[in-house]
Protein backbone atom coordinates (compact mmCIF):
# COMPACT_ATOMS: atom_id res chain seq x y z
CA UNK A 1 0.00 0.00 0.00
CA UNK A 2 1.26 3.34 -0.99
CA UNK A 3 -0.08 6.43 0.15
CA UNK A 4 0.82 9.65 -0.96
CA UNK A 5 2.20 11.73 2.66
CA UNK A 6 2.51 15.14 2.23
CA UNK A 7 3.48 17.01 5.40
CA UNK A 8 1.94 20.45 5.94
CA UNK A 9 4.11 22.69 5.29
CA UNK A 10 5.37 20.89 2.23
CA UNK A 11 1.80 21.75 1.64
CA UNK A 12 1.97 25.27 2.10
CA UNK A 13 5.82 24.87 0.20
CA UNK A 14 3.68 24.10 -2.89
CA UNK A 15 1.66 27.22 -2.74
CA UNK A 16 4.62 29.88 -2.81
CA UNK A 17 2.86 31.86 -5.64
CA UNK A 18 -0.13 31.30 -5.85
CA UNK A 19 -3.29 32.79 -3.82
CA UNK A 20 -3.84 31.75 -0.47
CA UNK A 21 -6.13 32.52 2.29
CA UNK A 22 -4.71 32.88 6.38
CA UNK A 23 -7.11 33.01 8.81
CA UNK A 24 -6.25 34.12 12.38
CA UNK A 25 -6.57 33.30 15.69
CA UNK A 26 -8.75 36.05 16.87
CA UNK A 27 -11.14 35.87 13.60
CA UNK A 28 -9.17 38.30 11.44
CA UNK A 29 -8.42 37.05 8.44
CA UNK A 30 -5.81 37.67 5.05
CA UNK A 31 -5.94 37.13 1.46
CA UNK A 32 -3.19 37.30 -0.77
CA UNK A 33 -0.43 35.75 -3.10
CA UNK A 34 2.37 34.26 -0.67
CA UNK A 35 5.95 34.61 -1.33
CA UNK A 36 7.53 32.87 1.22
CA UNK A 37 7.66 31.74 4.46
CA UNK A 38 9.87 30.56 6.94
CA UNK A 39 9.75 27.90 10.12
CA UNK A 40 7.40 29.87 12.42
CA UNK A 41 4.92 30.18 9.84
CA UNK A 42 5.94 33.73 8.98
CA UNK A 43 4.72 34.48 5.88
CA UNK A 44 5.50 37.38 2.95
CA UNK A 45 2.33 38.02 0.96
CA UNK A 46 1.69 40.63 -1.48
CA UNK A 47 -1.60 42.44 -2.81
CA UNK A 48 -3.24 41.05 0.48
CA UNK A 49 -6.65 41.58 1.57
CA UNK A 50 -6.93 42.38 5.05
CA UNK A 51 -10.63 40.78 5.88
CA UNK A 52 -11.78 42.10 9.55
CA UNK A 53 -15.30 41.33 10.08
CA UNK A 54 -15.28 44.42 12.80
CA UNK A 55 -12.99 46.89 11.11
CA UNK A 56 -14.18 46.32 7.56
CA UNK A 57 -11.50 45.05 4.18
CA UNK A 58 -8.26 47.06 3.90
CA UNK A 59 -5.84 46.25 1.01
CA UNK A 60 -2.20 46.35 1.80
CA UNK A 61 0.65 46.07 -1.39
CA UNK A 62 3.38 43.62 0.70
CA UNK A 63 3.35 42.18 3.86
CA UNK A 64 5.17 40.07 5.93
CA UNK A 65 3.13 38.79 8.68
CA UNK A 66 3.56 37.11 11.83
CA UNK A 67 3.15 33.43 12.35
CA UNK A 68 2.58 33.40 16.13
CA UNK A 69 -1.51 33.81 15.60
CA UNK A 70 -1.85 31.77 12.05
CA UNK A 71 -4.63 29.16 12.92
CA UNK A 72 -5.37 28.10 9.27
CA UNK A 73 -3.88 28.51 6.05
CA UNK A 74 -6.15 27.48 2.46
CA UNK A 75 -4.46 27.45 -0.64
CA UNK A 76 -6.17 28.64 -3.62
CA UNK A 77 -7.26 32.31 -2.64
CA UNK A 78 -10.02 33.53 -0.07
CA UNK A 79 -13.50 32.70 0.16
CA UNK A 80 -15.36 34.69 -1.35
CA UNK A 81 -14.33 33.54 -4.65
CA UNK A 82 -14.59 29.76 -3.12
CA UNK A 83 -18.59 31.34 -2.88
CA UNK A 84 -18.68 33.00 -5.94
CA UNK A 85 -17.39 29.87 -8.09
CA UNK A 86 -19.74 27.84 -6.68
CA UNK A 87 -23.28 29.95 -7.49
CA UNK A 88 -22.06 29.66 -10.94
CA UNK B 1 13.27 15.68 0.56
CA UNK B 2 11.97 11.91 1.11
CA UNK B 3 12.99 12.24 4.65
CA UNK B 4 11.63 15.20 5.24
CA UNK B 5 9.87 15.59 8.80
CA UNK B 6 7.25 18.09 10.50
CA UNK B 7 9.42 20.48 11.81
CA UNK B 8 12.44 20.22 9.21
CA UNK B 9 12.87 23.79 7.56
CA UNK B 10 11.27 23.90 3.99
CA UNK B 11 13.63 26.16 2.96
CA UNK B 12 15.91 24.30 0.72
CA UNK B 13 12.97 22.14 -0.80
CA UNK B 14 11.99 25.06 -2.92
CA UNK B 15 14.31 28.15 -3.83
CA UNK B 16 13.31 29.35 -7.05
CA UNK B 17 11.27 32.22 -9.17
CA UNK B 18 10.32 35.26 -6.98
CA UNK B 19 10.14 32.81 -3.46
CA UNK B 20 11.17 35.42 -0.85
CA UNK B 21 11.19 34.38 2.68
CA UNK B 22 10.61 36.55 5.58
CA UNK B 23 14.18 37.12 6.68
CA UNK B 24 14.74 38.49 2.88
CA UNK B 25 11.98 40.52 3.06
CA UNK B 26 13.57 42.27 6.17
CA UNK B 27 16.40 43.16 4.58
CA UNK B 28 14.92 44.60 2.05
CA UNK B 29 12.45 47.01 3.64
CA UNK B 30 15.10 48.76 6.72
CA UNK B 31 15.34 52.15 5.60
CA UNK B 32 11.33 51.96 3.99
CA UNK B 33 7.97 53.57 5.52
CA UNK B 34 5.53 50.68 6.78
CA UNK B 35 2.72 50.67 8.31
CA UNK B 36 2.56 47.98 11.68
CA UNK B 37 -0.69 46.13 13.09
CA UNK B 38 -0.74 45.13 16.25
CA UNK B 39 -2.53 42.60 17.86
CA UNK B 40 -4.65 44.91 19.59
CA UNK B 41 -5.57 46.93 15.83
CA UNK B 42 -3.51 49.73 17.34
CA UNK B 43 -1.44 50.86 14.04
CA UNK B 44 1.72 52.62 13.66
CA UNK B 45 3.50 54.19 10.59
CA UNK B 46 7.05 54.93 10.59
CA UNK B 47 10.71 54.60 8.76
CA UNK B 48 12.36 51.25 9.49
CA UNK B 49 15.24 51.68 11.14
CA UNK B 50 15.64 48.01 12.35
CA UNK B 51 13.73 44.85 12.82
CA UNK B 52 15.33 41.37 14.24
CA UNK B 53 14.50 37.43 14.35
CA UNK B 54 11.61 38.29 16.86
CA UNK B 55 9.96 40.64 14.72
CA UNK B 56 10.92 43.75 17.67
CA UNK B 57 10.78 46.82 15.53
CA UNK B 58 12.57 49.93 15.85
CA UNK B 59 10.53 52.91 14.39
CA UNK B 60 11.55 56.63 13.05
CA UNK B 61 9.22 59.32 13.23
CA UNK B 62 6.43 57.16 14.24
CA UNK B 63 3.10 58.09 14.61
CA UNK B 64 0.19 56.52 15.75
CA UNK B 65 -2.80 56.46 13.66
CA UNK B 66 -6.48 55.61 13.69
CA UNK B 67 -8.79 53.81 10.89
CA UNK B 68 -8.99 56.55 8.79
CA UNK B 69 -4.71 57.61 8.98
CA UNK B 70 -5.52 60.52 11.37
CA UNK B 71 -2.55 61.01 13.77
CA UNK B 72 -3.56 60.25 17.15
CA UNK B 73 -0.11 60.65 18.68
CA UNK B 74 3.38 61.15 17.76
CA UNK B 75 6.29 59.52 19.44
CA UNK B 76 9.27 60.37 17.79
CA UNK B 77 11.51 57.46 17.62
CA UNK B 78 10.37 54.12 19.31
CA UNK B 79 11.02 50.45 20.26
CA UNK B 80 7.69 47.80 19.32
CA UNK B 81 8.53 44.64 21.34
CA UNK B 82 7.76 41.60 18.41
CA UNK B 83 5.08 39.33 20.37
CA UNK B 84 2.60 42.25 19.76
CA UNK B 85 3.21 42.45 15.97
CA UNK B 86 0.44 41.00 13.45
CA UNK B 87 2.23 42.15 10.05
CA UNK B 88 4.50 44.96 9.12
CA UNK B 89 3.49 46.49 5.46
CA UNK B 90 5.40 47.81 2.83
CA UNK B 91 3.86 52.01 2.82
CA UNK B 92 4.07 52.84 -0.84
CA UNK B 93 1.17 55.38 0.11
CA UNK B 94 -2.08 53.18 -1.10
CA UNK B 95 -2.80 52.01 2.16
Amino acid sequence: MTTENVLPLELIDKCIGSPIWVIMNGGKEFAGRLLGFDDYVNMVLEDVTEIDPIGGDKKLPKILLNGNNVCMMVPGGDGVSTFDDEEK
Amino acid sequence: MQDMQNGDSPQEVNQVGDTEDPSKFLGDIIGAPVVVKLNSDIVFRGTLQSVDGYMNISLERCREVDHNNKVVRDYGEAFVRGNNVIYICLDDGSV
